[in-house]
């Protein structure tokens, strides 16, 4: 098992350390609850170190991207980033990923941690190309500051004129202590906020500096608000809303479907995208009480249509919320349905996605 | 360090009773339980009469982690259930031997009581768990 280089900070900030997909990680510091809060009203401070982080680089780099995700490369300018996946050749997602353009031959990848090593095999086994792969998952730290006083807490911190006017998706390299420090106008809550990529080295001096500047409008969060913030803003869990036998398409990702290359999976992808797919990504809150987890069975009239691919507690709402994969058009928003919860069906509705929109 | 009073009695499963007169005690979760389940959001309380015997499931708590059954420490009739808890479940995590009580029970068997673990053999339990 791994210790990202904020390991200390944790201990001695008092988290709760479980493994997670290798990685020693805080679930919690003192409360979910209050670090998801703090995240939507302030602003929460995030170690995703864990996270694969790949570099290719070469003038085939591209073409590459151009082979291995379904949306328009055309989208992104150097400096500007977007979200994609991997898809395989039957549309299901082998990742979902960040991808920031540097230059035209340079392009930096962040992605899920349990599935960086399959990520890396899936693009060499398609580089005939000679783009150059280089994995810095173990030795580049990701800091994420999040929620509406994350811009002036960054701006304290690190002092670059450029991020006052940072656009979302866009990104700049700055200097903090001497090191070079990669900030991105985005993140995984539904909130403002910035992904910071920096050498393990320089990572701590980073932590304690956005800690000590953010005083009380800063907490630092650990992954069940992580998991509870993105939720509510209906953002996408590889190994829930996505594997490999999940579509984009299926899952409400249609929106990524857009390129005009050949691509592996556009057969599919693109067939799903005009006539549908056979299953649909919905969201449901609970009218009984309870808290939906994962894989709990949801009924319409007594007859199975899906089973939920997440669930939790939403402290912004204060009910149980989850997504489901469910047969296609078998409800629509206003629906009830029920969710097996310890053997009994409780209430739910089919809302509209997402929970929480962005607040930006 | 988790708060054990010395005067309750305790379960392995990390419940406690207290005696507030000869035949009726009052139950709950320990300290030490709530800090493992973290945020409490949902009570599911027993209803008041039903009899229940004891090691029994009478209540389920839930958190933003993890669903937990609460069972009977000992044999006994329900008689008042603290529905304060279905407001504000955070009590449980604030004050779990205080306002965070969830029911009262008439005891059967007293004996029952000699069977459940002191404060000092809570604690040895809860850390031998690690």
């Amino acid at each position: 098992m791994k210790n990202t280089s904020l390991y200390e900070e944790h201990v001695k900030l008092g988290g709760h350390m479980v493994e997670f997909a290798g990685w020693r990680l805080p679930v919690m510091y003192a409360s979910i609850i209050a670090e998801h809060m703090a995240t939507r009203t302030r602003a929460g401070l995030f170690d995703v170190s864990h996270m694969g982080k790949i570099y290719l680089r070469g003038k085939n780099a591209a073409d590459l991207l151009r082979v291995l995700i379904p949306t328009r490369l055309e989208k992104l300018s150097p400096m500007t980033s977007m979200y994609s996946c991997f898809c395989n050749e039957r549309g299901g997602v082998v990742d979902d990923i960040f991808v920031f353009m540097i230059s035209y031959e340079e392009f930096c990848l962040v992605v899920n941690a349990a599935t960086t090593e399959k990520d890396i095999e899936w693009m060499w086994s398609h580089n005939d190309m000679g783009v150059d792969i280089e994995n810095v998952s173990d030795t580049v730290s990701k800091i994420d500051i999040q929620g509406p006083r994350a811009r002036e807490i960054l701006s304290a911190v690190v002092s670059d004129n450029a991020i006052a006017s940072l656009e979302r998706f866009h990104f700049i390299y700055a200097t903090f202590s001497g090191a070079r420090c990669m900030i991105s106008c985005t993140g995984y809550t539904g909130e403002m906020g910035y992904e910071l990529l920096i050498d393990n080295s320089s990572a701590t001096e980073l932590w304690r500096a956005l800690l000590a500047v953010g005083g009380s409008n800063i907490q630092p969060v650990g992954l069940g608000a992580r998991d509870s913030l993105r939720l509510e803003a209906c953002y996408s869990l590889y190994g829930h809303e996505l594997n490999d036998d999940i579509t984009p398409v299926e899952a409400g990702l249609r929106w990524l479907v857009n390129s005009d290359d050949t691509y592996i999976g556009s057969d599919v992808l693109r067939r799903q995208k005009e006539e549908g797919a056979p299953r649909e990504i919905v969201c449901f809150e609970l009218t009984g009480k309870g808290v939906p987890r994962e894989h709990c069975a949801v009924t319409k009239g007594g007859v199975e249509i899906g089973v939920s691919t997440s669930g939790g507690y939403s402290p912004t709402f204060k009910k149980g919320i989850g997504m489901a994969l469910v047969r296609r058009n078998a409800v629509k928003p206003g629906d009830a349905v029920e969710v097996a919860l310890r053997g009994s069906g409780v209430p739910a509705v089919i809302v509209k996605r997402p929970f929480y929109a962005f607040n930006g | 360090m988790s708060s054990i009073p010395e005067e309750l009695r305790y379960t392995k499963e990390s419940e406690w009773i207290r005696m507030d007169d000869d035949f009726t005690g009052t139950c709950g979760i320990t300290d030490h339980a709530q800090e493992m389940l973290t945020d409490i959001v949902f009570v599911e309380l027993p209803d008041v009469g039903i009899e229940v015997a004891q090691g029994e499931q009478v209540a389920v708590v839930e958190s933003v982690k993890a669903v937990s059954n609460v069972y009977a420490p000992v044999s006994g009739k329900i008689v008042e259930v603290n529905s304060a808890l279905e407001d504000s479940p955070e009590l449980l995590n604030s004050d779990p031997y205080g306002d965070g009580w969830i029911y009262k029970i008439e005891i059967k068997n007293k004996t029952e009581l000699e069977g459940l673990l002191t404060a000092e053999q809570y604690g040895e339990h809860i850390a031998s768990e690690g």
